[in-house]
């Protein structure tokens, strides 16, 4: 074992001195985390959805509506004309666009019968996860809006005479049809000034309230990571690991043309032992680079991983899953020119795997494509630790699947590896 | 002290090793002489044990092979190819390679002082190879190969690419390490260096041993006659003899030589006649 250690600690070391290497490993993916991040989560810290409002019925309940649209926490409202929100929306600068139709103030008044007010909805395709909790704003505004209408006796009262005037005068109704309206308006009536009397403070009449809608904070309550750099970090991750397996795979191959493979082999030191240690020094410095950045990220970001134990089971199956592809690049590579491009094989699989962008919004075939790269459970089992909330149960998979892929490629490499460059 | 019995190595349709017998006494410097591709680090490799042969055997005298670690612990190699880590010290690269042959930790230092004073690099022990000179790197790669005082040194072509101060700092080395008792295996292209330092050459062409014996047994067997050229007044004369001496004396008497030029027969000239090619054609 002190072998294997002397080896790794080499291996360590020659890397710590390569500052194109150290750079790409520790201080690359901190920098494509930070900044991801802070692109992702805005200016104002928190992830909110940018959609224009355009007022087409211009009321007062219209006016209104886009008021507490825009009051709401999660979304960033613009007001606009229907033509410029369609743009918007298209060259992809807006999410999605909320038209308030003509008639949405006088339907506002109809409780019981008549047309319901009615919005437009048009989002960007791309962004569809946005859009069910776009939708559950809008319902959820509308919702508030109905409550205080019913909640006020006075305006419960107002709108009671109106219906009945209305009715009155509507010849859609015959005279039995009118007569059990008003006989309905009427007892509602009672039931409003009764209650005003007789109610105590705490149990004051809330008025009619024909569906409760909880006042539900879409942004905080929804599962998800606490802020976009719950994201990003893993991301940046994947780029440190595949800058550590470059680095490695190259420093084997640099390591046969130059000869010190075979001064090694000519020590009583065993074949295993000679790869042990460098497989080692890759599992140490992922390993250790993962934790470094993933510190930053706790101490500077606020990412808190929602379990320990299952993110020392994530890292320690990603970075065996990525020493395992160190070994197998570098067997592929013959010389340290084509290992070094090697690089792109990497970053095929980042590509397909969510390494550079989330995989939500790829196209369904490009999702089960990347159930082909180790980039996607590398991410999959970070983000388990992190804020998906997984248990030992969901954290088997991705973990026995990189696990696997580490052994796998590891004998793969062993079983061509060459210890001469002749 | 290393034995090579009816050893063949062969790589593809390649025989890089051809039914080589040969034997190196404890204490000498043995000499493998051949071009580029004769077969010399071949047999450097199947000697340390990195090789295995397809037919024959390798051993060191009542030790056994060097394919088992315990023997491979008591030899030290200096690679033909710099096998050095350039971003590591001289300093670090002995004490990484101190510490893969298993030398406690203790031992360790004062071994790894006295390699790198032995090779002249202590004063720049805390430099980073990648800094060094080319000779500078040939003297670590030969410290490196000495830190455990292996009993059987082999040397594979330690001098190529050295400027003449640094082969000759070299030599001095080797010279000291035999005389401490350090039995060699010298292998290189250069017939000057071989006539120099080693007590037995053996010729090594096309994986084959075409002749195995001590520098002088080998010129007297193999090197011809000596070549007198004699300048006179008028003339030029060159003859062939085995006896220059009395030879020349016969030359003087034909007249007043005013210059002469005699060429003693050398290893160069061994190598010659036995494969009929130069041995540095490709050098």
């Amino acid at each position: 074992m002190k072998v294997i250690w002397a080896l790794a600690l080499k291996d360590i070391r020659i890397l710590l001195r390569d500052k194109f290497g150290f750079f790409f490993t520790f201080f690359f993916p901190l920098a494509i985390a930070i900044l991801f991040g802070v692109i992702f989560s805005g200016d104002s810290g928190s992830s909110k959805i940018g959609i224009c409002v355009v007022d087409e019925d211009q009321t007062e309940q219209s006016l209104q509506f886009a008021t507490a649209l825009d009051s709401s926490n999660a979304l960033e409202v613009t007001t606009c004309s229907r033509e410029e929100a369609e743009d918007l929306v298209r060259r992809g600068t807006s999410t999605a666009y909320v038209v308030i139709k003509k008639g949405f103030g006088e339907a506002s008044q109809h409780f019981f019968w008549g047309d319901p007010p009615t919005v437009e909805l048009g989002v960007d395709p791309a962004r569809q996860a946005e859009a069910g909790m776009l939708q559950g704003i809008l319902t959820q505004s509308a919702a508030n809006r109905f409550e205080t209408l019913f909640s006020d006796p006075e305006i419960m009262n107002e709108n009671l005479n109106l219906a009945r005037d209305s009715i009155t005068q509507s010849t859609k109704f015959n005279q039995e049809e009118q007569s059990r309206w008003l006989q309905f308006f009427n007892d509602l009536d009672w039931i409003t000034t009764q209650q005003q009397v007789t109610a105590s403070e705490e149990d004051v009449y809330q008025g009619v309230e024909p569906i409760r809608i909880e006042n539900v904070d879409v942004v905080i309550q929804r599962e998800g990571p606490a802020n976009s750099f719950s994201i990003t970090f893993p991301q940046g991750i994947i780029w440190g690991l595949i800058g550590c397996t470059a680095a490695f795979s190259i420093s084997l191959v640099v390591e046969r043309t130059r000869g010190t493979l075979i001064r090694l082999l000519m020590s009583p030191v065993g074949r295993m032992q000679i790869l042990g240690g460098k497989a080692l020094a890759c599992f140490l410095t992922t390993f250790s680079m993962s934790i470094v950045i993933l510190l930053i990220a706790f101490f500077i970001f606020d990412v808190i991983p929602a379990s320990l134990p299952m993110l020392v089971i994530a890292l320690f199956s990603v970075s065996l899953a990525f020493v395992g592809m160190m070994m197998l690049l570098s067997v592929l590579g013959k010389t340290e020119r084509s290992a070094g491009s090697l690089w792109s094989v990497l970053l095929i699989f980042a590509m397909l795997g969510g390494g550079m962008i989330p995989l939500f919004t790829m196209p369904s075939w490009m999702r089960t494509i990347s159930h082909f790269s180790p980039i996607k459970w590398a991410i999959l089992a970070m983000e388990g630790a992190l804020w998906r909330q997984f248990t030992v149960r969901e954290m088997l998979l991705p973990s026995g699947i990189l696990i696997g892929i580490g052994i796998a490629f590891f004998m793969i490499g062993l079983r061509m590896f060459r210890w001469s460059a002749e | 002290m290393l034995i090579f019995h009816h050893v063949i190595k062969q790589f593809d349709s390649i025989i890089a090793v051809n039914d080589l017998t040969l034997k190196i006494r404890k204490g000498e410097i043995f000499g493998l002489l051949g071009p580029n591709g004769a077969g010399k680090t071949t047999a450097v490799n199947l000697a340390v044990g990195i090789l295995k042969p397809d037919k024959g055997y390798v051993e060191m005298e009542s030790i056994g092979s060097p394919e088992s670690r315990a023997v491979r612990a008591k030899i030290g190699v200096a690679t033909q190819a710099l096998a050095l880590y350039d971003d590591l010290t001289g300093q670090e690269n002995l004490d990484f390679f101190g510490r893969m042959q298993g030398i406690g930790k203790l031992q360790l230092k004062e071994r790894v002082n006295w390699t790198l004073d032995f090779a002249g690099l202590f004063d720049r022990r805390k430099d980073r190879v990648k800094t060094y000179s080319g000779g500078m790197k040939r003297r670590l790669n030969l410290a490196i190969a000495l830190l455990h005082s292996p009993s059987l040194l082999l040397l594979d072509e330690p001098t190529v690419g050295v400027d003449p101060q640094s082969r000759n700092a070299i030599f001095e080395s080797i010279m000291h390490l035999n005389k401490e008792g350090h039995t060699i295996l010298y292998t290189t292209h250069y017939i000057e260096e071989a006539q120099r330092l080693c007590d037995h050459v053996g010729i090594l062409d096309h994986g084959k041993l075409l002749a195995l014996d001590t520098v002088k047994n080998l010129i007297d067997k193999y090197g011809g006659e000596s070549t007198i050229l004699a300048e006179y007044e008028d003339r030029e004369e060159k003859i062939q003899t085995r006896q220059p001496v009395k030879d020349l004396e016969k030359l003087m008497k034909r007249g007043s030589i005013r210059h002469f030029h005699m060429e003693s027969p050398s290893l160069e000239g061994v190598f010659l006649k036995l494969t009929g090619k130069q041995l540095r054609d490709d050098a």
